[in-house]
C-alpha cells in the first residue's frame, strides 16, 4: 500500500502541472473556439474555411514544418553518428557547438539572418556579382529564409535525441556487419538507422511540433506576406483581440498536428518492438 | 554605538524608508529608446519627487490593452499608455478611470485636442507622433513632397510599407486610402494601391527595427512612418529626413490612462500630471522628437524645427477616428493580410 501511495506522491507534481498548464488551458481554448455571442457556434471554423486564405496558411505551416523536420534529420543523423563515435572530449565540444545557437536570444539570431539574407546581404550581393540575379533579389521574406532560420534553431533537438540513442548502440554490431560484407553505407542503412529509429522519431516529433508552433522566426524572416498559422493566431490574440477566432485556429493547428502525430506514434511503437 | 543610538538610527531610517516602501505603481512603456526617455523625463523625476517606486512592464499598446482586458477583475497596471487609440474602447468598457483637473492640475494647460476625450473617461494625450514620409535624403533622386508621390513608379523598388498591425502602418494605409479616394467606410482603394505598389517591388515589414534594417542594408528610400522614428534613424547614423506630405499630417496620440479598480489612484494621478508637465514634455521632444501637448512647453529652436510646435501648427494635424479604426481593425487586418499574401 505504501508503495502505491509513494507512486502517487511522485506523480502528483507532474500531474498537477499537466492539469493546470495543459488540460485546463486546452479545454478553455476548445470552449472559446465554439463560443459566440449567442452560445454555441461553428462560425469561427466556417470563417477559417470560407476562402483559400487560411487553409493556405495551414498548408504552408504543415509543409514547412515537414521540410524543416526532414532537413534536420538529414543533417542531424550523420552529425550525431560522428558525435557518438568520437572520443568524449571531441563529443563534448561538438555538443557545445550544436547547442550554442540556443544560448542567444531568438531575435538576435534572427536579425543575424536578416543581415545575411537581405537585398545587400552577403548571399544576394555575391549572386549579383556573378550576374545570376536581378538588383532587387533577396532571400529575406521567402520560405527559404524561414527554413534556414528554423533549421538552425531546431537542429539541436534532433541531434540530442539521436545522440542519446546512437551512443548506446554496440559498435560491435557495425563491426559484425562490416565483416559480413556490408559497405559503410550499407551498415548505416541496415544496422545503425533502424536501431536509431526511436531517436529519429523522438527528434522528428520535437522538431515538427516546435516548428509548427513557432512564430517569431517565421514572422521576422518570412515577413508579413508569408504567414504561418502560429503567427496568425498571435496576431488575432494580441492585435485584433479576436480570441474566439484565434482559439478556432489553435484548435485546427492542434488537431492537424495530432492527426499527423498519431500514425507517427504508431510507427514509434513498432520501432520499439 | 549604544543600544539607544542604534534604536534611534533604526527609527530614523524607518521614517524615511517607510513611505517609499509602501508606495509603488505599475505602468507600461514601449521599450527601447522610448522607455529610456520615459525613464529620464518622467519616471526618474517622479520617483525623486515622491519617493515612489515605478514598476515598468514593456508592452506595446495592443499587447498592453489585451492584458488590461484579460486582467479586468484584477488589474495589474496603475497607469497604462496607449498610442493606437485603445483608450477609447477601454473607457467605453469601463476599464479606465476618468481624470479631472483636481486630480491632474496640468490638464488645464493642455491644448484642447489633447484632452478632447477626457470627459468620456479617456486619458489625456501627453505626446503626438506625426506620420509623414521618412526619406533617405542621400539616396533618393528627387524628394517626394506629397503622399501621392508614393505611387510614382521610380520609387516602388525602394519603398517600405508597414503592416497595419503596427499603429503607424495603419495610419499610413488610411492616408494612402484617402488619397486614392477611399474613406473610413471603404478602404478598398487603399488596399488596391498597396497591391499595386507591392507588384512594382515595394516591401512590407511589421516592426520598426525592420524599417531601420531596410534603410541601413537594403537600399530603402522612402517609408511612410513617424517623425520620432525618423529621428531614431538619424541618431543611428543614417541620413534621413522627415517630410510632411502636402495633403496633411495624420497623427497618433499617445495617452496616459488611469486604470480602474486600483487602490493608489492619487499616486497614479500624480504620475499622469508629471507626464503632462512642460518639463517632461520638453525633455521628451528633446530626446525623441515627439510633439508636445502642453501649451506651456518651451522648446529650443533646433528641437522645434523637427516637431509640430505651437498652437497654430498643431491645428494642422489630423487624426483618423480611432473609433472607426477600432470598429474595423479586425476586418481590415484580415483584408490587408489577404491583400499582401503571396
Amino acid at each position: 500500500m505504501t508503495d502505491r501511495r509513494e507512486t502517487w506522491l511522485f506523480l502528483l507534481p507532474g500531474l498537477a502541472l499537466l492539469v493546470l498548464g495543459f488540460v485546463l488551458p486546452i479545454t478553455r481554448m476548445l470552449v472559446l473556439s465554439v463560443q459566440g455571442p449567442d452560445g454555441f457556434t461553428t462560425d469561427q471554423f466556417a470563417r477559417f474555411f470560407q476562402d483559400g486564405f487560411y487553409p493556405s496558411i495551414l498548408w504552408r505551416t504543415v509543409y514547412l514544418s515537414a521540410i524543416i523536420t526532414a532537413v534536420c534529420a538529414v543533417i542531424g543523423f550523420p552529425l550525431s553518428y560522428i558525435m557518438a563515435r568520437s572520443g568524449p572530449r571531441v563529443r563534448l565540444w561538438l555538443v557545445i557547438m550544436v547547442i550554442l545557437p540556443l544560448m542567444t536570444s531568438v531575435v538576435v539570431r534572427t536579425f543575424g539572418w536578416m543581415v545575411l539574407l537581405g537585398r545587400n546581404g552577403l548571399i544576394a550581393s555575391t549572386l549579383r556579382d556573378f550576374d545570376l540575379v536581378g538588383r532587387s533579389f533577396q532571400l529575406m521574406h521567402t520560405e527559404t529564409a524561414i527554413l534556414l532560420g528554423m533549421v538552425q534553431v531546431l537542429l539541436p533537438f534532433m541531434v540530442l535525441s539521436l545522440l542519446g540513442v546512437i551512443v548506446r548502440l554496440d559498435p560491435r554490431l557495425e563491426e559484425a556487419a562490416r565483416t559480413m560484407g556490408c559497405s559503410f553505407l550499407q551498415t548505416m542503412r541496415m544496422v545503425v538507422l533502424p536501431l536509431a529509429a526511436p531517436g529519429l522519431l523522438a527528434g522528428s516529433i520535437l522538431v515538427f511540433t516546435l516548428s509548427a508552433s513557432s512564430f517569431v522566426t517565421p514572422a521576422l524572416l518570412g515577413g508579413p506576406r508569408i504567414e504561418v498559422l502560429a503567427g496568425s493566431i498571435y496576431k488575432n490574440v494580441t492585435q485584433t483581440l479576436d480570441w474566439n477566432f484565434a482559439a478556432a485556429q489553435a484548435v485546427i493547428l492542434f488537431a492537424g498536428i495530432a492527426l499527423l502525430l498519431v500514425p507517427y506514434l504508431r510507427l514509434g511503437r513498432r520501432a520499439h518492438g | 554605538m549604544t543600544a539607544t543610538a542604534r534604536l534611534a538610527l533604526t527609527a530614523t531610517l524607518c521614517a524615511f524608508a517607510a513611505p517609499a516602501l509602501a508606495q509603488e505603481i505599475t505602468i507600461n512603456s514601449f521599450g527601447g529608446a522610448y522607455e529610456e526617455a520615459h525613464r529620464k523625463c518622467v519616471i526618474d523625476p517622479f520617483t525623486a519627487e515622491t519617493g515612489a517606486k515605478v514598476n515598468i512592464v514593456t508592452a506595446y499598446s495592443a499587447d498592453a490593452f489585451a492584458q488590461l482586458r484579460a486582467q479586468k477583475d484584477a488589474p495589474q497596471y496603475d497607469v497604462i499608455h496607449f498610442s493606437g487609440g485603445q483608450e477609447i474602447v477601454g473607457a467605453s468598457e469601463g476599464l479606465l478611470l476618468p481624470v479631472t483637473e483636481e486630480m491632474v492640475p496640468s490638464l488645464a494647460d493642455l491644448y484642447d485636442f489633447a484632452k478632447a476625450g477626457v470627459a468620456n473617461g479617456e486619458g489625456p494625450a501627453y505626446q503626438i507622433a506625426a506620420v509623414g514620409l521618412v526619406v533617405a535624403a542621400d539616396k533618393v533622386p528627387s524628394e517626394p513632397t506629397k503622399w501621392a508621390d508614393l505611387m510614382k513608379p521610380e520609387y516602388a523598388e525602394h519603398l517600405v510599407l508597414t503592416n497595419i498591425t503596427n499603429g503607424y502602418g495603419m495610419i499610413g494605409l488610411l492616408m494612402l486610402n484617402q488619397i486614392a479616394g477611399g474613406s473610413g467606410d471603404d478602404i478598398q482603394p487603399g488596399l488596391d494601391a498597396v497591391s499595386q505598389l507591392l507588384d512594382a517591388g515595394a516591401v512590407v515589414v511589421s516592426t520598426s527595427p525592420e524599417i531601420q534594417a531596410e534603410f541601413a542594408q537594403n537600399d530603402a528610400w522612402i517609408a511612410p512612418y513617424a517623425s520620432d522614428y525618423a529621428f531614431t534613424l538619424k541618431k543611428a547614423g543614417l541620413d534621413v529626413k522627415f517630410i510632411q506630405g502636402e495633403e496633411g499630417t495624420p497623427a497618433s496620440f499617445i495617452t496616459a490612462n488611469l486604470v480602474a479598480g486600483r487602490d493608489n489612484v492619487e499616486l497614479a494621478s500624480k504620475f499622469i500630471d508629471k507626464s503632462l508637465s512642460p518639463d517632461a514634455q520638453a525633455c521628451f521632444s528633446e530626446a525623441l522628437r515627439y510633439t508636445p501637448t502642453n501649451s506651456k512647453t518651451v522648446l529650443t529652436d533646433e528641437v522645434a524645427a523637427d516637431v509640430v510646435y505651437g498652437a497654430d501648427a498643431a491645428k494642422g494635424l489630423m487624426r483618423f477616428d480611432p473609433r472607426v479604426i477600432e470598429a474595423n481593425r479586425s476586418a481590415w487586418t484580415e483584408a490587408f493580410a489577404k491583400t499582401i499574401a503571396r
